[in-house]
């Protein structure tokens, strides 16, 4: 399994697309927003904007992992490399293992990454650090298990594509990551409490503040792993499928 | 030895490989050839458990293939499959990786095979910056790193430069001599030829014929004259076998070669014709080929 995680990490460290996508887009976005949403004179409330913009684009662009997800498995399927593996002594749920976690690992540096910049940058406050990191394990688990079970069933890559789109745009707009829930809809409310956006983005902001509890931290980090599990379980059975197609 | 037991192999409704048994015994250069579609890589995909569903059976040594064999049994793919994003030494890195090796014994390893394929200058370069050649070259050496006993080719010279393939070549005839088993599949009969000791014919799915190579051509191939001069005609050629035309010359296929020469020549010398080149052609695997199926093998 190391073989296989230790090529897919030297991959990722010298892409530049997914430095791209994980890093500097959500810190020019972040930027960006903050500077049209802070015109006004209240210091208090630009800083109370600012602690929701801030852990709002960290959840949105988690999910875009999920593209590169897609990519790694849809071509290792397509040029062979799943095939010749199957060759070797490898065993396949290693395979699956290896190339996992290189992404997990990348999802918490990118949340780890992107606080420092809102606190460095805007001195957002990181009140319960703990807790804060806890939250990241969690949302890291769910966003690439979503990932892992989209790269082993979509047929190309375009699809994968276009659905980490919907689910990462549309779950942040459903969810509040761009403007306060409280000006939406009741409907959109309502909808808000079934995505993985609306609970990790709400205990970021609490935990941010300090004013975790508990109740409310066990029920997003329970919405967050059922999601996650749900999602992981679609992938071990989808696994097959996708290897009886990597032969071809 | 690696024996094929009668396997079948469909894919939704092509039916790859029919009812195919071959023994290929240990230490021999084993060529498979046949032309494209002849169900060549099916085969070597269902040796190396890359493709797991067939009807029959496919034993290393006597023993079904299981991960333990695996550790035994080196593949070549048809197709260039590296990480082409990395540098050769990660490639080999990663494929030694999954064969347990490690540490000092891994790096060693690496720089042997490098220098093996010719690529020790460039171990450290990225694989995407490399020749047609040369990944060629790194798609064996890949397959070579934890040095097994039964190493399979497929078509491993297709669409390289001939510098290339004398050295792939070369790597071939260091694994005999090291005492390998090497199956090498491939729609060049003169690459088989060269390299193998033994032969299997596949076409269209079914195992023709197989055998030592040398006792093949004995069997198969009608020896045959190649005639050249100015006014010898065909008719006159065929009163002693078939003939047919190469390049303004004629090639007379005939069992009785010595007989039927001697008589060219005194026909030519009665009608005072000039012969420019009168030889006896050494019997080819392609005749062989194309005894048996009737079919040229040529792209
Ligand atoms: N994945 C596949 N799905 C359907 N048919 C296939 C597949 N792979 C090979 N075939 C068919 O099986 C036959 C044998 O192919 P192959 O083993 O690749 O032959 P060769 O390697 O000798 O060129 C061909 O008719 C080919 O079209
Ligand atoms: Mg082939």
């Amino acid at each position: 399994m190391k073989a296989i995680m230790f090529v897919e990490l030297k991959k990722h460290l010298q892409d530049k697309g997914l430095a791209f996508w994980m890093l500097i887009l959500p810190i020019l976005f972040t930027v960006l927003f903050i500077s049209v949403f802070t015109t006004g004179d209240n210091e208090a409330v630009n800083q109370e904007i600012i602690q929701s913009i801030v852990p709002g684009y960290i959840v949105m662009f988690v999910f875009f992992i999920m593209i590169s997800m897609v990519q790694v498995f849809i071509k290792d399927r397509d040029r062979g490399m799943t095939a010749r593996l199957a060759s070797t002594p490898l065993k396949s749920y290693y395979y699956l293992l290896g190339k996992w976690l290189p992404f997990t690992y990348i999802v918490i540096i990118q949340i780890v990454v992107l606080f420092l910049f809102g606190k460095v940058v805007y001195n957002v406050s990181l009140g319960q650090p703990i807790i804060l990191l806890i939250l990241s394990l969690f949302i890291t688990f769910t966003v690439t298990a979503i990932g892992l079970a989209m790269a082993l069933t979509v047929n190309t890559e375009n699809m994968g594509i276009a659905i980490t789109q919907i689910i990462a745009l549309g779950g942040a707009m459903l969810s509040g990551l761009w403007m306060p829930l409280e000006m939406m809809p009741d409907f959109m409310q309502t909808i808000a409490h079934f995505l993985p956006q609306y609970w990790a983005h709400q205990s970021f902001q609490d935990a941010m503040a300090g004013t975790t509890q508990v109740s409310e931290l066990l029920q997003t980090l329970g919405v967050l792993f059922a999601i996650g599990a749900a999602a992981f379980i679609i992938a071990i059975i989808r696994y097959p499928y996708f290897l009886k197609r990597a032969v071809k | 030895m690696l024996t094929i037991h009668n396997v079948t192999k469909h894919y939704d409704k092509t039916e790859a490989l029919k009812d195919v048994s071959i023994t290929i015994p240990g230490g021999t250069c084993y060529g498979l050839v046949g032309p494209n579609g002849a169900g060549k890589s099916t085969l070597i995909k269902m040796i190396t458990s890359i493709i797991r569903d067939y009807e029959g059976k496919i034993e290393f040594n006597e023993k079904e293939i299981t991960d333990k064999t695996k550790q035994k049994l080196g593949y070549v793919p048809q197709e260039i499959i590296l990480e082409e994003d990395i540098s050769a030494f990660s490639n080999l890195q990663m494929f030694g990786r999954l064969y347990n090796l490690k540490g000092n014994s891994l790096n060693h390893r690496i720089k042997e095979v490098l220098a093996l394929i010719g690529l020790s200058d460039r171990g450290k370069d990225k694989v995407s910056t490399f020749s047609g050649g040369m990944k060629r070259r790194l798609n064996i050496g890949c397959a070579l790193m934890h040095n097994p006993d039964l190493i399979i080719m497929d078509e491993p010279t297709v669409g390289i430069d001939p510098q290339s393939r004398k050295y792939i070549f070369k790597m071939i005839e260091d694994l005999k001599t090291a005492g390998k088993t090497v199956i090498y599949a491939s729609h060049y009969m003169e690459e088989v030829e060269k390299l193998c000791d033994y032969v299997a014919f596949l076409d269209r799915g079914e195992m023709i014929e197989n055998g030592a190579i040398s006792e093949l051509l004995q069997q198969y191939a009608i020896p045959s004259i190649y005639v050249k001069g100015s006014g010898i005609l065909q008719d006159t050629l065929e009163q002693y076998g078939t003939v047919s035309q190469e390049d303004g010359a004629f090639i007379l296929y005939t069992e009785k070669a010595l007989e039927a020469m001697e008589h060219i020549i005194s026909h030519c010398r009665e009608n005072r014709l000039e012969v420019e080149r009168l030889e006896l052609v050494h019997p080819r695997l392609e005749d062989v080929f194309f005894r048996l199926t009737g079919s040229n093998l040529r792209d």
